[in-house]
C-alpha cells in the first residue's frame, strides 16, 4: 500500500497502529446480526412517532396539577374584574363615532333655518288626536354638515 | 475476520440490488462483511465498545431504510462508510465530554508485533510499560484530538485506507487528509512521546 509505505518512516503511524489489536470479544460478530434482527421486529412494534407525541403531551398534561387555592384565586380575581367592569361603565355612555360605509352622497345643508315651534291647529283629518308640537322638517342642529 | 479484509465491490453491487428488489438476506450478508470494519471504525473513535455496538446498529438500521435511494453512484463501500462517520461524529458532537471509555482486549499477538516491542523498549526506562497501560494511553491520545483529525488517523492508520479512499468517503480533497494527518500525527507524538522510536 503506497500511501501506508510512504508514512513508514512517521514513528506514530507504527504506535498507533497497534491499535487495531484491541478486538470485541468473541462471538460478538456472530451476535451482531442477531442483534440486527431483533432491533428490526422491535422498530416494527414501535408506535409511530406522531403516536408517540400525542401521548407525551397527555401524559404532561396530567402530570400539570393545579393546587386547590389556585381555583379559588382565580374565581375571586374573575369576581374582582367582573364587578370593576360593571362599576366602571358610565351611566350615560358619551357619544360614539362609528366607522360607517354609505354610498350615497353626504347630506349638506347650504342654508341653516330657524327653528319654530307652533301648534297644529287640529283639522277635520287629525281631530281625533291630541295636539302635537312639530318641528318643521328642517334640521334643528347647528352641527357641521354630516360626511363620511 | 480481520479488519484490513479486502471487499469484493463488484459482488456488493449484487448484494445491493438483491436487497433493494426485496431480500432481506442479502442486506443480511452486507452487514456480516462489512460490521467487522465499521466496527473498527466507530470504536477506535469512540473509544467505548457499548456506544460502538449502539452506533453500528444504527449505522446498519440506517442503511436499511435508505438503501432503496442508494443509486450507485458512488460504491456500497463508500456509501456505507459515510454513513458510519457521520453518525458517529454527530454521536461525539452531542457526547462531548462525557467519555467514559469502555476498551476492548488487545489481541495477545500484540506482544509478538515488533512495533509492539519497539514502542514498549523505547519507553521510558525507568518503568515497565505494559500492554494496558500502552492501550490506555493509546486511546488517551487518541481522544485528545478533534473529530475531524480523529477520523483520518482511525482510517489511514488504524484501518490502513488510502489517502483516496478516506477523501471520498469524507467528501474532502486529498491534500486534506494529508495535511490533517500531519497534524494528528503531530499532536500524537506530543501525546506519546515517551513511546517514540530511537
Amino acid at each position: 500500500m503506497n500511501n501506508t509505505m510512504n508514512t513508514d518512516k512517521e514513528p506514530m503511524h507504527h504506535i498507533i497502529r497497534l491499535k487495531r489489536y484491541e478486538r470485541p470479544p468473541e462471538g460478538y460478530f456472530d451476535d451482531f446480526l442477531r442483534e440486527f434482527h431483533y432491533r428490526q421486529r422491535a422498530e416494527l412494534l414501535k408506535p409511530s412517532l406522531s403516536v408517540m407525541i400525542l401521548e407525551r403531551l397527555t401524559s404532561l398534561m396530567s402530570e400539570i396539577r393545579v393546587p386547590a387555592m389556585a381555583y379559588a384565586g382565580a374565581a375571586v380575581v374573575a369576581v374582582g374584574v367582573g364587578s370593576a367592569i360593571i362599576n366602571h361603565q358610565p351611566e350615560s355612555p358619551a357619544p360614539r363615532s362609528y366607522a360607517v360605509s354609505y354610498k350615497q352622497p353626504p347630506v349638506t345643508i347650504d342654508k341653516m333655518q330657524p327653528v319654530s315651534l307652533r301648534v297644529e291647529t287640529p283639522d277635520a283629518a287629525s281631530r281625533n288626536f291630541p295636539p302635537a308640537f312639530l318641528l318643521q322638517a328642517r334640521p334643528a342642529t347647528h352641527e357641521s354638515p354630516l360626511s363620511f | 475476520m480481520s479488519e484490513e479484509q479486502v471487499i469484493a465491490p463488484n459482488n456488493d453491487q449484487e448484494l445491493v440490488s438483491r436487497t433493494q428488489g426485496g431480500d432481506p438476506g442479502a442486506f443480511d450478508e452486507l452487514v456480516v462483511r462489512y460490521s467487522p470494519r465499521l466496527y473498527g471504525l466507530v470504536y477506535h473513535m469512540t473509544s467505548n465498545h457499548e456506544d460502538t455496538n449502539d452506533l453500528l446498529q444504527d449505522v446498519f438500521a440506517k442503511a436499511y431504510r435508505s438503501i432503496c435511494n442508494f443509486q450507485g453512484k458512488s460504491s456500497f463501500y463508500t456509501w456505507i462508510h459515510s454513513i458510519a462517520v457521520n453518525m458517529t461524529i454527530n454521536f461525539l458532537k452531542k457526547r462531548n465530554r462525557r467519555q467514559h471509555p469502555s476498551l476492548n482486549d488487545p489481541d495477545s499477538r500484540i506482544e509478538s508485533d515488533p512495533d509492539f516491542i519497539a514502542a514498549t523498549s523505547n519507553a521510558d526506562a525507568t518503568k515497565e510499560v505494559s500492554m494496558h497501560e500502552l492501550q490506555k494511553k493509546l486511546n488517551a491520545a487518541m481522544l485528545k484530538l478533534s473529530h475531524e483529525h480523529r477520523v483520518v488517523v482511525t482510517m489511514f492508520d488504524i484501518q490502513g485506507m488510502h489517502h483516496a479512499e478516506i477523501a471520498k468517503i469524507l467528501k474532502i480533497s486529498e491534500g486534506t487528509v494529508r495535511s490533517r494527518l500531519f497534524y494528528a500525527h503531530r499532536q500524537l507524538q506530543n501525546s506519546l512521546h515517551e513511546f517514540k522510536k530511537a
